[in-house]
């Protein structure tokens, strides 16, 4: 679908990572290659270290509630104001209730505050600004709180070398406002279910529990261990997909608002690994550094977390006093594939917490 | 497609390749070489192929033919 909206504003944003730090070369000695060409791979995908959780107690609910915590202790919003939460996820709490509703309730938000979870991945933070920009067309709603979280940490095998060394965990609170200003929000979200398994997780929902079976470990044409319980990626095709579906989206919603690709300060993708994002920067014909993509050497690649994560990560401050015409991207599970061109800036806080 | 033996050696790390090589016998052959031919075909081929049809094409002349065939489709 097409997107169009006027009078919406990000008005912050907030990214909570796991204190906890993982380098490449503490796992590479799991996956089925030598030290050489685990390092050759290191290399070419751009890893270095990643943020994931500690320990499997941790979720992306405590990471979200860490970033909530710290906005209510500091003033940043408050809590009467908030008119709907989303939350965004592929880990939540519960299969039941929504984990929008448990933090509904541990805050004790009035009744009034429209809570709704939203499965989505890759494109995620793409997704839920959509949502958010078509419930505040909702008279009486005015300021809604999109929550993106996801710790798939625990879902990846350590001995897979296609998904291990770049999985992130990450949470991002993103605050979307009615405003005055009426400069054009623009974008599309397609979908192709067709590739819906390209990324999948086979065990764990209703058509396959987790069982004794699902948990044993088979290994993959190309020496990759893992359980059904366990992410599964066809990377081929997603990176066919991305470099076939995403510039050619940024293209049609470029020309059909008669804008141009150079008035586009930033691109603000989701962030799978660097070498996808520079094949990405030069088939669109921008310049690599106004496509940031350094998230997965840094933080790790928190699925529908990266927007937030590489938008605060290397505009952090300056978004604060500053604003800039950005161009986001998320492409991934689903397939999923959508893009909004947006201005950002003049945020009332743009920052990167640790938890 | 003429420097594309000269771009298959650079992807294998060999100073150079014979179209008749099977691409499994080269030493620098595992899953990383299989998505710089991905990326290879998309950047300077412009057409999409995965890690299956790699591994059908068997040969660097068959890689060759299986581009060719899908530029032509």
């Amino acid at each position: 679908m097409k997107l169009n909206f006027k009078n919406k504003k990000i008005t912050g944003m907030l990214s909570i990572l796991p204190s906890n730090e993982v380098m490449f070369e503490d796992e590479m000695h799991n996956y089925s290659f030598s030290e050489a060409k685990s390092l050759k791979l290191k290399a070419a995908m751009g890893f270095k270290s990643k943020r994931v959780v500690a320990d499997d107690k941790t979720t992306g609910f405590d990471l979200a509630v860490a970033g909530l915590d710290y906005l209510f202790d500091n003033n940043l919003i408050n809590k009467e104001s908030i008119d709907a939460i989303l939350f965004v996820s592929q880990s939540p709490e519960y299969i039941m209730p929504p984990t929008s509703n448990v933090i509904h309730g541990r805050y004790e938000l009035d009744e009034r505050v429209l809570c709704l979870d939203i499965n989505q991945g890759c494109a995620g933070f793409v997704i839920g600004l959509q949502q958010a920009f078509m419930l505040l067309n909702n008279a009486g709603i005015n300021k809604v709180l999109l929550i993106n979280a996801d710790v798939l940490s625990p879902k990846v095998s350590k001995f897979d070398r296609n998904s291990n060394p770049l999985i992130g965990d990450a949470a991002a609170i993103t605050i979307i406002e009615n405003s005055n200003d009426d400069s054009p929000i623009v974008g599309e979200i397609r979908m192709d279910g067709k590739g819906a398994m390209a990324l999948n997780v086979p065990a764990g929902g209703a058509r396959m529990p987790i069982s004794e079976e699902t948990s044993l470990y088979y290994v993959d044409a190309f020496g990759n261990k893992r359980t059904k319980n366990h992410l599964v990626m066809q990377g081929d095709n997603v990176f066919n997909f991305v470099q076939t579906k995403v510039p050619e989206q940024i293209k049609n919603i470029v020309d059909s608002s008669e804008d141009n690709i150079e008035n586009i300060d930033y691109f603000l993708f989701h962030q799978p690994n660097r070498f996808m994002l520079q094949k990405l920067a030069d088939k669109i014909g921008v310049a690599r550094d106004k496509l940031p993509s350094n998230v997965v050497e840094n933080f790790g690649n928190s699925s529908g977390v990266t927007i937030p994560v590489v938008t605060i990560f290397n505009l952090g401050q300056r978004l604060e006093s500053e604003t800039f015409k950005v161009c986001f991207s998320g492409f991934g599970v689903g397939l999923t594939w959508g893009t909004i061109i947006m201005n950002l800036g003049n945020l009332d806080f743009c920052k990167l917490i640790y938890k | 497609m003429e420097d594309f033996l000269e771009q298959m050696a650079e992807i294998m790390e060999v100073d150079s390749v014979n179209p008749s090589d099977e691409l499994s016998s080269f030493e620098a052959w595992d899953s990383l070489t299989t998505l710089s031919i991905i990326a290879l075909a998309d950047d300077e081929y412009q057409v999409s192929l995965t890690n299956a049809e790699i591994a059908d094409a068997k040969t660097i002349d068959g890689l060759k033919e299986l581009i060719l065939k899908k530029q032509d489709a």
